[in-house]
């Protein structure tokens, strides 16, 4: 009997045909940087812990934090967050609360106790740290990951630079910085505190006996204001105040506080001296609207009653028993090229005068790279480094944060002491090799399919109400609760990172997308090149390549 | 993040040759999976007919009768009967045609088949124009685009076909667009739990006759539905109206200027596509809350 189908009858699918022929460009599924990501200068990968958060996978969030910077919890308070400025969501709506996010995970972490895993391997050679401020813990960190053993030389009393000496507590609770820095020296640091590497032959001596060392001591020397006689009884410098115990502030000043200075440590002095009870008026070149401080620190005092003076210059001050005349007069300030250059032209008639009790500069710190100079060159007011490296004219000496550059931000200081680390890593251990610094592009706002993304206005962090911000030291910015911290995560496009959300499979229209579990394939005998799955990719993660035949 | 799945269990087959990036093979992809294996397939000269055949091979895992373009309605009822009479009630007749098919050359034979109120899921592929002929434009054609046979823009309106069923008060009518693709596979699911005509008609933006770009298709769709050009709606028994998505959040321009048929429009010209589109919208509104 025949049993074959007549070849007149549709007996075969389609499947035999070969439409692959058709195309000149193919999908090419790639995770690629964010623009957050660029910007961070802890180069974190925002993108991928944010994607954890929105999983709820907390844990897993704070482990691809901390593979960058230690310190989650503080720079979700204190970080100037560049990543935010540079987030792709403010051209739909508004950026994503970054660091508010950061913040949430940091604190999860704390409140549960989350510990660091182990090094997987101990490692003999030793290295020196010099400076426990972000620059200084974080290399040590990322040494100790490494499995190096770490020793930490730290002058003062305790752990933390500035992040202890210079910010309040009330944007940085203590009990918080007390927590992510103990949680770094548990990993195994030998900590040395109240050891001052005093000088160049110091300095040399602790390079013989370690493998490395990295020197991080931070900025420590005021800049003087020209006209003030620092010797006055009514003048103390704005570091010696912050560093100082609130006991010792409130000795320290009298009724009315003049701050002069217009960046984030002359309202950190401000501020603070209003939370004394004090009367504070700060004074700045600048003028209005161009104040170097975050904008948010300018509205919180504006806040809580601070009173600013802006675009004037002191030119004199003279005390009768209790009371500080000040003579000051307007100036047209004009920013010059690069940090620290400036013009300030008096303008006429314009003199007027003040009286105070008690005069605060903070007009910035100076490196003190005296003590290493015969040993170490500078380039300007920092140490001279290598790009990338942080290495200093002296091979095995390494140097980063305030000491060798003028980005004078905690978390850029945390990204020095991490590349530092690496690339000392990289000449200790041949299995560390350095890693390479990204070239690929970052995805740009138009390679998102913004139909994926509904608009929704940021979740914003609480303030404590004014009255009770004057009372105590106690945190101004409340945290993120749980439903609007995932409801902030939610507004991440996760830029050039696949969620896997299978919208490329699901709109092909050729079945040409294979699903294999944490990733997909194009199949190459089908695929016509039409590009329908990049477009309605909703994260940028695959892009059209030509392909040459 | 919308959700974009659907049930997909390898009814429609690689290997198809709709252009790339085709909208109408998306959708065929949809509603195939959603129809499942128990179906018998009837379509008639057009894109899908393309798109499902060339023989001896076929991109569907059902059979499907290959028929002629006046009579899509008619031939789905006789496969329906003849599944009766052999005891295969549940058995779905799907229906493929396009507009062409549906709105003009086929509409005697659709409308006597919802006035008998046949068992059957008609599915209208409205790419808007003759379009496996070259482009030439059919009474679904929205006035002001340009086709073959009017290089200069249609003059008249797009027939109303929805309010032309809806007077047949067949039990399901609805539209669907791939740029909701969860949407119109429920739509589909749904009417085949319907017993009686059931008609469901696709927004099919056609790469080369409204000429967009390869990758634009779902693109386009979500700006026909956003801007209320194609609102997605469903009426049952002819009388209850829905509007699946009740709000237009875009105006006319952006989905104007993802096609060349329309770029030949004055200023003019397209604010009063706009106020057509105002004017349709509106009259779907008051049905909607009657
Ligand atoms: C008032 C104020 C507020 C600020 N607020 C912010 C903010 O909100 N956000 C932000 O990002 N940045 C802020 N900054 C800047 C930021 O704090 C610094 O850029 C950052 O701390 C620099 O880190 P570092 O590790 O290089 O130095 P530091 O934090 O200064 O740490 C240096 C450490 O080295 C120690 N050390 C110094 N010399 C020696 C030595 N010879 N031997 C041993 N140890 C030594 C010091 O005691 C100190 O602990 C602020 C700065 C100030 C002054
Ligand atoms: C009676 C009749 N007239 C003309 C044709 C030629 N023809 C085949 S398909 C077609 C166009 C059909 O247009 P439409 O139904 O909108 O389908 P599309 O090609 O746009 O998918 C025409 C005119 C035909 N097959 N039968
Ligand atoms: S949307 Fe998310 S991934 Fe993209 S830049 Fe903003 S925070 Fe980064
Ligand atoms: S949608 Fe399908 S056919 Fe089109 S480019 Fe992507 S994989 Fe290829
Ligand atoms: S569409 Fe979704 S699954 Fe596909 S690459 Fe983009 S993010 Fe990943
Ligand atoms: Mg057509």
């Amino acid at each position: 009997m025949n049993n074959q189908l007549s070849p007149i009858w549709t007996h075969l699918t389609s499947e035999g045909r070969n439409t692959g022929t058709w195309r000149s460009a193919l999908p090419n599924y790639q995770n690629q940087p964010s623009p957050c990501h660029g910007a961070c200068p802890v180069h974190g990968s925002i993108a991928a812990w944010i994607k954890q958060v929105k999983d709820k996978d907390y844990h897993g969030a704070w482990l691809t934090l901390v593979e960058n910077n230690p310190f989650p919890a503080i720079a979700g308070r204190i970080c100037h967050h560049p990543c935010e400025t540079a987030c792709n969501r403010g051209e739909l709506d508004e950026t994503v609360g970054i660091c508010s996010l950061e913040r949430f995970v940091g604190d999860m972490a704390l409140e549960n106790g989350w510990v660091f895993p182990d090094p997987e391997v101990e490692r003999t050679q030793k290295v020196a740290v010099i400076g426990g401020g972000p620059a200084g813990l974080s290399a040590a960190y990322q040494l100790r990951r490494h499995g190096f053993q770490v020793t930490l030389l730290e002058v003062s009393g305790g752990l933390g630079g500035l992040m202890r000496h210079g910010i309040p507590a009330y944007r940085l609770a203590r009990d918080v910085l007390e927590g992510e820095v103990s949680r770094i020296t548990a990993m195994g640091i030998d900590v040395r505190l109240g050891v001052e590497v005093a000088d160049k032959e110091a300095l040399a001596r602790l390079h013989g006996e370690y493998d490395a060392v990295f020197l991080a001591t931070g900025a420590s020397l005021p800049k003087r204001l020209p006209g003030l006689d620092y010797d006055q009884n009514f003048v103390m410098d704005s570091a010696e105040f912050l560093a100082a115990s609130p006991k010792a502030q409130i000795t320290a000043t009298g009724a009315h506080v003049l701050v002069i200075g217009g960046g984030s440590a002359a309202l950190d002095v401000a501020r603070s001296a209003r939370r004394l009870g004090r009367e504070v008026t700060v004074m700045s070149l600048e003028a209005e609207g161009h104040l170097p401080a975050q904008a948010v620190e300018l509205t919180e005092a504006a806040e809580e009653g601070i009173r600013f003076v802006s675009g004037a210059m002191m030119v004199s001050a003279s005390q009768h028993e209790e009371k500080v005349t000040v003579q000051a007069q307007m100036v047209d300030f004009q920013p010059g090229n690069g940090p620290g250059k400036f013009t300030a032209e008096p303008i006429k008639d314009s003199t007027f005068a003040l009286t105070v009790n008690t005069i605060i500069p903070a007009i910035g710190q100076d490196a003190d790279l005296d003590r290493w100079s015969g040993l170490l060159s500078a380039e300007g007011p920092v140490l001279d480094t290598t790009p990338g490296n942080w290495q200093t004219n002296h091979k095995g000496i390494y140097a980063g944060g305030d000491v060798a550059s003028m980005s004078r931000f905690v978390t850029h200081a945390v990204g020095m002491g991490k590349e530092a680390a690496h690339a000392i890593a990289a000449t200790l251990a041949t299995d560390l090799p350095a890693p390479p610094p990204s070239q690929q592009a970052e995805v740009a706002y138009a390679r998102i399919n913004t139909a994926y993304h509904p608009r929704h206005s940021r979740n914003l962090q609480e303030l404590a109400a004014t009255d009770a911000r004057l009372k105590t030291f106690d945190e101004v910015q409340q945290p993120l609760g749980p439903d609007a911290a995932l409801s902030e995560a939610a507004r991440c496009f996760s830029c050039g990172t696949c969620i896997f959300c299978d919208n490329c499979f699901f709109y092909c229209p050729d079945m040409a997308i294979t699903r294999l579990g944490g990733a997909y394939e194009v199949k190459l005998d089908y695929c016509k090149g039409c590009g329908l799955c990049v477009a309605e990719c909703p994260t940028g993660s695959i892009h059209m390549q030509e392909e040459a035949r | 993040m919308k959700d974009t799945s659907y049930k997909d269990e390898g009814q429609f087959c690689s290997g198809h040759v709709a252009c790339a990036g085709c909208a109408e093979a998306l959708s065929m992809r949809v509603i195939l999976n959603a129809v499942g294996e128990d179906a018998v397939g009837v379509v008639v000269p057009s894109c899908v007919a393309i798109i499902l055949g060339g023989h001896p091979t076929s991109s569907a895992r059902i059979p499907f009768i290959h028929g002629v373009l006046e009579s899509a309605a008619a031939m789905a009822s006789g496969v329906k009967q003849a599944l009766v009479a052999q005891g295969k009630e549940d058995t779905t007749v799907l229906c493929l045609a396009g507009d062409g098919g549906t709105y003009d050359i086929g509409l005697q034979a659709l409308s006597s088949a919802a006035e008998r109120n046949e068992d059957i899921l008609y599915i209208c592929f409205d790419n808007e124009g003759y379009m496996n002929t070259g482009g030439q434009k059919s009474s679904s054609t929205p006035r002001a685009a340009a086709t073959g046979s009017t290089p200069h823009g249609k003059t008249t309106r797009k027939k109303n076909l929805i309010e032309i069923l809806a007077a047949h008060r067949i039990p399901y009518i609805a539209t669907a667009s791939t740029s909701h693709l969860p949407d119109l596979a429920a739509k589909v699911e749904k009417a085949k739990t319907i017993r009686g005509m059931k008609v469901i008609i696709v927004v099919i933006p056609c790469l080369p006759g409204w000429g967009v770009a390869d990758n634009a298709v779902a693109k386009v769709s979500r700006l026909a539905v956003e801007s209320g050009v194609f609102p997605l709606i469903e009426v049952e028994d002819g009388l209850k109206y829905t509007m699946n998505v009740d709000e237009k959040t875009q105006p006319i321009g952006p989905y104007l200027d993802q096609q060349k048929r329309y770029r030949h429009l004055s200023n003019e010209d397209r604010e009063g596509l706009q106020l057509d589109v105002d004017e349709s919208w509106n009259r779907l509104v008051e049905m909607a809350d009657r």
